[in-house]
């Protein structure tokens, strides 16, 4: 199993790299932590002419607050340094949650928090937490920056909302008090894809209803997505086993949900609603 | 077995777990496997059919031969053009079918070219240029289709796609009907799986052109057949092959397939002036490389009210996809212990092997025994539902008592010791069964649902080969034997080689633990050189490490070269210390004499007289002191249908698992799994417990997680170890072992078999256990893999997974 | 492309191209062949390296992507004699036919780093990445707990 020939540019700078996007367009793919991309090109599924590797480009990967109740980090953060970052433990626990339920230890030490959001699997876990935390994703083009809205990133199957000559640099994750958080999925193996992943951030009024909440799913459909619908049935209601029963069973309401060889579509959307009460459950006990 | 107080002089090793000092080089990744070996080889890179079943047109290979660093390119057609057709064995329908697909193709996998090239890389992208015009056939991939009148043939000269129909009738199964209360009957349905040794296959092969003989290195298992297969498909002399076997990265019956392969490359070889490698890549092992068959299990089961089993029928509907070199074994073998730990008395089988456009399949690890057992330990289950007794008590009711021993069964296998119900009674206690149950209706209260499982299993070895033969009736192979040479070396040192060779079991840790208790050294001092070359090692044509016979005839070879050696110590050592033989003894490298407490001579001693000092011999004596001895297990018969055994040695287990099914997830947890094996003597118990832990992670690899899926078109969907799905460290339970010991009266060491008993028991005592627990739901377990969603389903819906 | 890679203390420079796996750069260049490969798909953890002393799947890297990083295989974790895991897995029959091995140690020496008494969860946690299809895992997870063991009471 070896890949197919390409060009391979290991840029120092983001200029240099965004100039090569620029160059190649659509036969040109970002190398990050490579764990799912080197994969594809040694099963020849993916042979772009060109790969360029942005692991050399010094000031991608960090972990910080920007004094405005956000947490910023670089695209090429590594799962291993976000489960290990104290910042975040603090911060934002479900991100901490999820990325020590990304594959296993190795993968966890080469995979980065960008190479996830961008490859868009519609079965991985770092875009269920980062849809339910609501947070942003910054794009660099070769002119400007933009962000973009998480619910808008993901697009379909290994699609995103990234141009070709676009790399995404950052994401902004809001620091929000008062939070509880958790992130189940249900895999054949812990360290396999989710069948169905569901990720929780929510707080709740004092009188225990659900004043706020984010939710996250993947390996439901083509792309991970944040079920509006049922954040909006959640929210003011009272979150006992019975009313989180109620309204669990809507998650895949209007999806298209596939299947494959672990599990048809029926029982997906069936785990899908088993996962969203236990979700809830295990952020209110968090 | 042999008096031990004759076979050994101490007893300080037999029976110890001493370590694998013998094998520190695999924790220093200093061993040697195929691929490590250092030949500057190009490499070879094979073309695989994209369809399941179609008609190769046209197969152009002239762009990748233009390509850059390609060396040679060769197909099937030329292969075919020099090479004989597979040998089949136990089918009898004729089918021809060669080496490399030629005319036509049988499976998505199945090789139609193959590349060489400077490198790997070259060699892979050579691949992309060779043009092959397919007409697509429609494919045949389940069993139910294959056997449509109308349905396409997998080889049309056999005129159906049913390769082998036969029955074994035991007893009378017709009066066991009669007489019983009741004839409970089921269907069962076993998967595709396989236990994917961690390294794949991997050739490296050498033509010499003076000779025209070639060198082959491969991780195979069977060496000793391969030989004459090779040599047969190449229409060579088997002179002009030299195997060599090193290092082997597990097998578990897979490597025995890895053959044709070999053919293949030494044809390649004679066209490039440089050795050639071919490490097959997971996918390509995923592919064809190679599997168990899947199958259906139709079972009969007459049964007095009281809970006697009187009679068991089965009829055996192999899946054995496109390889006719194995086709039909599984069934052949399963019949064999088909009764299982019970005096079942009147036996019917029907053995159909089924042809199909799925992959290759081979012995893998247990060989049809996990179906079998899987099948009738459920129905055991079933029969006990039905009737309101136990499970353990109905099996307490139809064991073959400890006094029946040794037990004859219906078709002639000889179960020569064992108490099964002890280890039941053992199982039952380690496992708390009753405490198990009484937690069961407890938790049940709060909507928890546990379940217990039994599953009891005959663990034979030592295969029988004329078995493969039992329907087509022209045996090639009978019994079951091994060689080896044990030789002193100049500094009175122990140097020994096996026909077998060693994919994990610490054989040279273990040959050493006997010799050294024969010789009265250490195992330090003993050398154990697992590599098989055909050229220098003491192969028969059943030499390799498969069935379980390592125990047995492997080991028997040792001692019978060990005896040998033993006597010419004494000879030589008599001559020296001028003593009779009668009045010497062994003790810590010396010969001594008993009367006389001072006299002695030392092994290098002796070996200075044998190898260097030669004038000094006692008159006609040959020089050296080193040893051949071959060996059989004297009590195979001859294949014969009425009365045969299959198998020379049968060790026993008793599985007790308590599991937890989570209702609305259809996730199984193991809250407790133990494990009673019986293989007689144990001569290195650790290495026994890793094997018997082992090989029921194999069975619940196959129960829960592994499936070889096809699609309706023939494509494989499951080519990775993504799809694939093994079991890791964090998915298996912690086991509990006990153990009973029921010395095997017919090896030499009263040990019996050790590898394979927790692949054949887990799968009947995991789904028991399922079962049990999903029993307020009415669900029945009838087949395999205990997927979330089968789980799931069935309570909801079905009621049967 | 010119890689240049620095594998148990020593460098290792050579001329290849962007697409070689680092685990061929390994093998085939160093010449270091107790990595060993059992999959396509960064599944079996056989090819398991300390990548900058982390533990990394060297199927799954190209050889470019290693320039100027230090590596530590299996034939690096100790030069003089056995280190304690290895010695681990040879008392406690940590393996069988030795494949899985190179990657299940190094997997076990970056766990005891970080944690140097782990439970036999946190240890099955821990070879999530990393398959045997030999043992069934006990052996192996009872070799790194007595390596653990062993390594507190010579205060290592």
């Amino acid at each position: 199993m070896i890949p197919s020939k390409f060009d391979y540019y290991s840029p120092a700078t983001l200029q240099e790299a965004l100039s090569l996007l620029s160059e190649y367009g659509d036969d040109a793919k970002v190398l990050a932590g490579g764990q799912s991309l080197v994969s594809l090109l040694k099963l020849r599924l993916a042979s772009p002419r060109c790969l360029v590797d942005l692991g050399s480009i010094g000031n991608l990967s960090y972990i910080h607050e920007d004094g405005a109740d956000n947490l910023l980090i670089g695209a090429m953060t590594r799962y291993a340094e976000i489960a290990e970052s104290k910042l975040i433990a603090e911060k934002c626990p479900l991100l901490r949650q999820t990325a020590l339920v990304v594959g296993d230890v190795q993968v966890r030490n080469r995979g980065t928090l960008g190479g996830s959001l961008a490859h868009a699997d519609p079965a991985g876990d770092m875009p269920a937490a980062i849809l339910a935390l609501k947070a942003d994703l910054k794009a660099t083009g070769p002119k400007r920056d933009r962000w973009i809205k998480s619910e808008d990133f993901f697009l379909g199957m290994y699609a995103t909302a990234l141009e070709a000559n676009e790399i995404l640099t950052e994401v902004r994750v809001p620091v929000l008090n008062d939070r509880q958080s958790a992130y189940l999925k249900a895999a054949r193996r812990p360290s396999d894809f989710a069948m169905v992943g569901i990720a929780v951030c929510l707080k709740r009024a004092k009188n225990g209803t659900c004043e706020d909440v984010g939710l996250g799913v993947t390996g439901i459909t083509d792309k991970p997505y944040r079920p509006q619908h049922v954040e909006a049935k959640l929210r003011g209601q009272k979150l006992d086993p019975a009313a989180i029963g109620a309204v669990a069973q809507s998650i895949t309401e209007g999806i298209d949900v596939n299947g494959n060889i672990h599990a048809s579509p029926e029982f997906r959307a069936h785990l899908a609603g088993v996962y969203l009460s236990r979700a809830i459950q295990a952020a209110i006990g968090s | 077995m042999m008096d031990f107080d004759k076979l050994f002089v101490t007893r300080d090793w037999f029976g110890k777990p001493v370590r694998r000092n013998e094998d520190v080089k695999f924790v220093k990744g200093e061993a040697t496997y195929v691929d490590d070996i250092d030949m500057n080889c190009a490499h070879v890179a094979f073309l695989r059919s994209i369809f399941a079943h179609a008609r190769l047109k046209k197969i152009d290979t002239s762009r990748a031969e233009a390509l850059k660093g390609v060396l040679a390119v060769i197909t099937g057609p030329e292969v075919a053009e020099v090479t004989k057709p597979l040998p089949a064995r136990a089918i009898t329908r004729p089918a021809r079918q060669y080496v490399m697909a030629t005319g036509k193709v049988r499976y998505q996998g199945e090789p139609i070219a193959a590349v060489v090239a400077e490198d790997r890389y070259i060699a892979e992208d050579a691949l992309e240029l060779i043009d092959v015009e397919y007409e697509p056939l429609q494919p045949v991939m389940r069993i139910e289709d294959a056997l449509k009148p109308d349905a396409p043939l997998l080889f049309e000269e056999a005129g159906s796609n049913t390769l082998l129909d036969d029955t074994m009738e035991h007893g009378d199964y017709e009066k066991a009907c009669r007489e019983a209360d009741m004839v409970l009957k089921e269907t069962f349905r076993v998967h595709r799986y396989s236990s994917t040794p961690l390294e794949n296959w991997a050739i490296i092969a050498r033509h010499d052109k003076g000779t025209d003989s070639f060198t082959v290195w491969a991780n195979d298992q069977q060496p000793g057949r391969s030989m004459t297969t090779v040599c047969g498909t190449l229409q060579i002399p088997t002179h002009n092959l030299r195997l060599i076997v090193p290092e082997s990265g597990g097998g578990f019956g897979i490597k025995l397939a890895i053959w044709p392969y070999i053919v293949i490359l030494c044809l390649l070889s004679r066209k490039v002036d440089k050795p050639i490698k071919w490490i097959q890549t997971r996918r390509e092992h995923l592919l064809g490389g190679t599997h168990a068959p899947d199958g259906i299990v139709e079972i009969e089961m007459p049964v007095k009210k009281d809970g006697t089993f009187l009679g068991l029928s089965v009829k055996d509907y192999q899946n054995d996809g496109s390889f006719i070199h194995t086709a039909g074994i599984y069934g052949l073998i399963k019949f064999a212990t088909m009764v299982g730990q019970y005096t079942i008395k009147a036996t019917r089988m029907e053995v159909l092997s089924i042809a199909t456009n799925k992959g290759p399949t081979v012995q893998n690890r247990g060989v049809g025994k996990p179906t079998m057992t899987f099948a009738l330990e459920r129905m055991v289950d079933i029969a006990a539902k039905k009737l309101g007794i136990d499970p353990a008590e109905i099996r307490f009711r139809n064991f073959v008592k400890p006094e029946q021993m040794p037990y004859t069964t219906p078709s002639g296998e000889i179960y020569e010791s064992g108490d099964y119900p002890e280890c039941l009674r053992k199982g039952l206690a380690l496992g708390e069964y009753d405490q198990c149950k009484k937690q069961q209706a407890e938790l049940r209260k709060q909507g928890r649902y546990i379940g217990v499982g039994i599953s009891t299993g005959v663990e034979p070895g030592t295969s029988n080969l004329g078995y493969y033969y039992t329907s087509s009736g022209v045996p090639e192979y009978m019994g079951s034997g091994e060689g080896a040479i044990v030789g002193v070396d100049y500094d009175g040192n122990i140097n020994v080689m096996i026909g077998s060779v060693d994919t994990g079991q610490g054989h040279a840790t273990v040959i050493g633990q006997v010799i050294s208790d024969m010789l009265g050294i250490t195992p330090d001092r003993v050398r154990v050189d697992n590599t098989l070359d055909s050229f220098i090692s003491p192969y028969i044509g059943h030499s390799g490490c498969y069935s379980n016979k390592f125990n047995d005839v492997d080991l028997g070879a040792v001692i019978k070269a060990t005896e040998k050696v033993r006597a010419r110590i004494f000879t030589l050592a008599a001559h020296m210390l001028k003593a009779d033989v009668s009045n010497l003894k062994l003790g810590d490298g010396h010969v001594h004499v008993t009367n006389d407490s001072g006299k002695k001579v030392s092994f290098k001693d002796i070996a200075a007289l044998a190898y260097k000092k030669i004038t000094l011999l006692p008159e006609g004596m040959e020089p050296g002191l080193k040893e051949i001895a071959y060996y059989r297990n004297p009590y195979a018969k001859l294949p014969n249908k009425q009365n045969f055994n299959v198998q020379l040695t049968h060790s026993n287990s008793c599985h007790v698992v308590t599991v937890e099914v989570d209702i609305e997830t259809g996730f199984v947890k193991f809250l407790k799994y133990v494990i009673i094996h019986d293989c007689g003597n144990q001569i290195n118990p650790a290495i026994v417990e890793g094997m018997a832990i082992g090989s029921t992670v194999h069975g619940l690899g196959a129960t829960f997680l592994e499936e070889f899926v096809y699609d309706d078109n023939g494509q494989l969907l499951t080519t990775t170890f993504m799809d694939y799905l093994k079991p890791v460290a964090a998915t298996v339970p912690h086991f509990e072992m006990g153990h009973h010991y029921s010395p095997c009266p017919t090896s030499l060491l009263g040990s019996k078999s050790a590898g394979e008993g927790g692949a054949i028991g887990s799968l009947a005592a995991v789904a028991n256990a399922v079962e049990d627990a999903l029993s307020p739901f009415d669900v029945k377990v009838t087949s395999l893999p205990l997927t979330p969603e089968k789980v799931v389903k069935a309570i909801k819906e079905t009621k049967v997974i | 492309m010119q890689v240049k890679v620095k594998i148990n203390g020593k460098e290792y420079q050579d001329d290849v191209e962007p697409r070689m796996l680092l685990v061929h750069f390994i093998r085939e260049k160093a010449r270091l062949t107790g990595t060993h490969i059992g999959c396509d798909t960064g599944n079996c953890g056989a090819c398991t390296v300390l990548f900058n002393g982390r533990t990394i799947k060297s199927c799954l890297m190209l050889a470019v992507q290693a320039n100027g990083a230090e590596i530590m295989t299996i034939e690096g974790l100790s030069t003089n004699g056995l280190h304690p895991i290895q010695d681990a897995f040879l008392e406690k029959f940590g393996f069988q036919c030795g494949y899985c091995t190179s990657g299940m140690i190094l997997s076990a020496y970056v766990l005891l780093q970080s944690n140097p008494q782990p439970t036999d969860h946190e240890i099955r946690e821990a070879l999530e990445g990393n398959l045997c299809m030999c043992t069934g895992y006990q052996q192996i997870v009872e070799s790194i707990s007595y390596a653990a063991t062993k390594m507190k009471e010579a205060g290592k």
